[in-house]
């Protein structure tokens, strides 16, 4: 494969000295700054001096240096990237959408609340639960909201006190342990059984009368389907725990199956995941938490209610968990979800969580053979391989994949398996890229060592000085 | 369900004859029946509908005095078109860094820049928005001096008091409030003093502070916080022309970053801004992109300290915070490089301008009761009337004009006396005499 990415030697957007050239409108009163009170105003301020243009260059130039999903296939396991709609991006330019302040009077905003209550809606018959906030701005904020509603319902029934561990499979994506820590809990970790699963045995000895709750993704970060879910339902709400999903892997059972048909109670959805927001190199994301029925009361407010056909901020909840963000979350990317939905419709989003499951179950049948692929065979949305009995590290065969063009996998998680490659293909690639995935992976077994380590080449910049970074903790320019 | 050529191929390799096997592993008991939704429809259809939400919108073109933390400011249209390259807004988080430069410089460069704007050594490369951030901030104090004390002004937002509040959830820290002068609008330095002990773990100062006024009485706090830690939450824009929180001795700095940049919409997604003192460093919450080199001593970036984070540390991480708002952060990082120190200045020199004409204005129009702030405000002007005006938000909205949201809705957390009948009207750059004026008249037949 024949792939060069571009590579320039950009400096620092404060070396460039063309002179500030954007014009801010308005006209300042001589003197305007000398009533101040004394000793407040600044003396100096270091900010570039660069001409838009260069600018522009400047950051066009970071861009080319940068991998995207508008590229090609971008398989990180439990991080769906997805084909990002353009139309979505265009809706949410517009400026009615765009241009409006949040503490504007409810009759003002019927567009946007409307958007939200829809999406509200979506959510909950997607999910099968019955009350929801758009709130939370991340999978992790979300994760941690629900940590909030675990520790008021166990308060609200006098047992917070007592119940202070909260049960993780070793298999859980980190922030579940640390949501969980964060909230006040002690985080208890079980381990999988011999087929990737839950450890009924090993959860049944976990759980007590100290559970507040457990905290599982279904399927989970092997793939898996854990398809003992009922009976972990019962056990978990028998010992007077609650149940949490984490909504990371959505994307392998939405309109097949739900949270709320398995039995949990508290669930988040991660819209940059499985609604195909676009992550922005990192975030910006949104963490949406719905609930059973008997923990409705205790979600943040506002939530957006109906009282005919007006729209408006219920800030009713008595016994509310209070705020956890600024305003009412992040209305932009609620609004790319939203149009993601209402476009693919009960039909379309069902077909595309089956053929994310029918991509990752084609690429495992792939690379089976040619690397330990632990547990079940049969996947869900992503498949888990380790390069253990292929003599090659996880990380170099990914320095191999990158330096082909192509996005590598997630390494390294989950960290029960040994040299792991986790890998998500989801439904917006097709089989000629599945191929093509397979085998550029494949051929980086028949790399010697010593060129895999030379790796990447064809990048903007070689293999990167990791330790080096840490140790000398250089975390801002220093352009005197 | 649609099957395709490749599809079909697939299916075969995959020795089965129906995509439901795929999933005969979920079962019976648990599958999904029927959906409420509707079908899917064709991006045409999409488009016309969500044009039509827009326009139950109202708000774009009228005159426009809401503030309180977002403002609309003039963005540089290159903004936009930056965050929209597709491969800034595309991306995953820079796991595999050599394939993710572009992302990594830019978050360097945004944490250099906001060390700058704030005059701190350190600024992580983003958090969700400014009231989170803070949330994370006291967490932070906390777990550097275990201190169980935390001091807060007694204006201080609901909304923020709030999320502190959640973000505290397991620590055992009390929140205690000092005094704010209700006649200039200063913190109160004797009260703060009497507050401080061996038991502080933080005092919160805000620039400018809740009831929008510039506070010089912030710049003191440093000479009586003792062992405490000063956490400062501030306006980046008034950075243009008040002190750098650097200088005044805070150890950890948040703000609210939207108005570097970036659309309202409806309130989100916004920008948390956090910076601190380099001792600090290793207790942060977030992510910290560092400097390296690559094999060939090229200079390259890399997400650094992950060993705090939670996808190495798990349930010992300092925060549970993964994703993060890097492209909100990127837009920031080319908002500050495009109008530079000289379109800093202007615009902060011109919000004062227009806060101060504004609050002119409304003390010459009869409304008001003679006892205003004497403070000065920055940009959120606190006006208090004469007569209680029910609803004012809706009157002056009937007219045209957004704004004047009551102070009560941000102080209704019972902490200290309020000021009655006081509503807020926020200035920018972008403010009119013509706006001011019209907001005047309006208000002559408003009771």
């Amino acid at each position: 494969m024949s792939y060069k990415q571009a590579s320039y030697d950009e400096p620092f957007i404060g070396e460039l000295r063309s002179g500030t050239t954007y014009k801010i409108p308005g006209k300042v009163d001589p003197g305007v700054l000398e009533d101040l009170p004394e000793g407040t105003r600044r003396e100096y301020l270091p900010l570039p001096e660069v001409a838009e243009y260069d600018v522009v260059r400047h950051f066009t130039r970071l861009s080319q240096m940068n991998y995207s999903v508008d590229l090609g296939m971008y398989p990180l396991g439990s991080c769906t990237m997805k084909f990002n709609p353009k139309f979505a991006d265009r809706i949410s330019t517009f400026e009615g959408f765009s241009e409006i302040h949040p503490l504007q009077p409810e009759k003002s905003v019927q567009g946007s609340l409307r958007i939200m209550y829809e999406l509200q809606e979506y959510l909950k018959d997607l999910s099968d639960m019955d009350a929801i906030t758009l709130q939370p701005l991340a999978g992790a904020h979300g994760e941690y909201t629900g940590i909030l509603i675990i520790r008021k319902y166990h308060e609200d029934r006098g047992e917070l006190d007592s119940r202070t561990e909260i049960i993780i499979p070793d298999s859980a994506h980190g922030t579940n342990p640390a949501s969980a820590a964060m909230g006040g809990f002690d985080v208890v970790e079980i381990p999988s059984n011999e087929k990737g699963t839950v450890d009924l045995e090993a959860l049944k000895a976990a759980l007590s009368e100290k559970t507040a709750a457990f905290m599982i993704t279904n399927p989970n970060t092997l793939g898996i389907f854990e398809d003992q879910i009922t009976e972990i339902a019962k056990l978990v709400h028998e010992a007077g725990a609650l149940l949490y999903y984490d909504g990371a892997n959505f994307n392998a059972i939405m309109g097949v199956t739900s949270p709320g048909l398995m039995g949990f109670d508290i669930v988040h959805f991660n819209l940059h995941k499985t609604f195909a927001t676009p992550h922005g190199g990192g975030g910006p994301g949104s963490g949406p938490v719905a609930v059973k029925a008997h923990l409705k009361d205790f979600l943040p407010v506002p939530t957006v209610a109906k009282d005919g056909g007006r729209y408006f901020l219920d800030f009713s909840h008595p016994k509310s968990i209070g705020r956890i963000s600024s305003y009412y979350g992040s209305f932009n990317m609620m609004l790319r979800a939203w149009s993601y939905i209402t476009y693919h419709g009960a039909d379309g989003l069902k077909e595309n969580t089956v053929n994310a499951v029918l991509n990752a179950n084609y690429l495992a049948k792939k690379l089976e053979g040619k690397f330990k692929i632990p547990y079940k065979p049969l996947k869900k949305h992503e498949l888990v391989l380790s390069t253990e009995n292929t003599g090659k590290r996880a990380l170099d065969l990914a320095k191999y994949l990158i330096d082909n063009g192509i996005h590598a996998p997630t390494v390294y998680f989950p960290l029960i398996v040994h040299e792991a490659m986790m890998i998500e293909p989801t439904e917006t690639v097709s089989k000629a890229d599945l191929d093509q995935y397979a085998e550029v992976l494949l051929k980086g077994l028949e790399a010697g060592d010593g060129e895999l380590k030379g790796m990447p080449k064809n990048l903007a910049v070689g293999r990167i000085d990791e330790v080096r970074a840490a140790r000398e903790l250089k975390v801002r320019w220093n352009l005197e | 369900m649609s099957v395709n050529q490749e599809h079909k191929e697939m299916l075969n390799f995959l020795q089965i004859k129906d995509k439901a096997e795929l999933f005969s592993d979920v079962p019976q008991n648990v599958r999904k029946k029927n959906m409420k939704m509707n079908p899917g429809i064709s991006e045409f259809e999409l488009l016309e509908e969500a044009r039509n939400y827009s326009l139950m919108n109202k708000g774009p073109g009228m005159i426009n005095f809401l503030g309180n933390g977002l403002y609309d400011r003039v963005i540089p249209t290159s903004v936009d078109s930056l965050i929209g390259r597709t491969e800034f807004l595309t991306s995953y988080t820079p796991y595999q860094a050599e394939m993710s430069q572009g992302v990594l410089q830019s978050l360097f460069e945004y944490q250099s820049l906001m060390c700058q704007l704030t005059g701190m050594d350190v600024t992580n490369s983003s958090m969700y928005d400014g009231y989170t951030a803070l949330g994370e901030a006291v967490r932070m104090a906390y777990r550097i001096n275990e201190k169980s004390e935390v001091l807060l002004p007694e204006t201080i937002y609901n909304g923020k008091l709030e999320v502190i509040k959640s973000y505290l959830a397991g620590l055992h820290v009390k929140l205690l409030f000092y005094k704010v002068n209700m006649k200039t609008g200063h913190i109160d330095l004797g009260d703060i003093q009497s507050k401080v002990n061996d038991n502080t773990c933080a005092i919160l100062c805000e620039q400018p502070n809740g009831l929008g006024i510039i506070d010089e009485n912030v710049f003191s706090l440093h000479e009586l916080k003792k062992n405490a830690l000063l956490i400062a939450y501030v306006d980046p824009i008034s950075l243009g022309i008040l002190r750098e929180p650097g200088s005044y001795g805070a150890d950890i700095v948040i703000a609210e970053g939207q108005q570097l940049g970036i659309h309202r919409s409806f309130g989100g997604p916004l920008l948390g801004i956090l910076s601190f003192k380099n001792d600090h460093i290793r207790r942060s919450p977030g992510r910290i992109i560092g400097q390296s080199v690559d094999s060939n001593g090229k200079r390259a970036f890399v997400m650094t300290l992950q060993t705090r984070e939670q996808h190495i540390r798990r349930e010992k991480a300092m925060s549970n915070i993964c994703t993060n708002q890097a492209l909100m952060a990127i837009a920031a990082a080319s908002y500050l490089s495009i109008v530079g120190a000289d379109g800093l200045k202007k615009v902060a020199t011109l919000t004062y301008q227009n806060a101060k004409n504004l609050k002119i204005a409304l003390e010459k129009s009869g409304k008001l009761t003679p006892n205003q702030l004497s403070g000065k405000p920055f940009s959120d002007v606190l006006a208090s009337f004469a007569a209680p005006i029910d609803g004012l938000q809706d009157k002056l909205y009937e007219k045209g004009i957004l704004g004047g949201v009551p102070l009560s809705r941000f102080l209704s957390h019972g902490k200290g006396e309020t000021i009655p009948n006081s509503f807020f009207f926020s200035a920018t750059e972008k403010t009119q005499e013509h706006d001011i004026s019209g907001l005047v008249s309006a208000l002559e037949v408003i009771s």
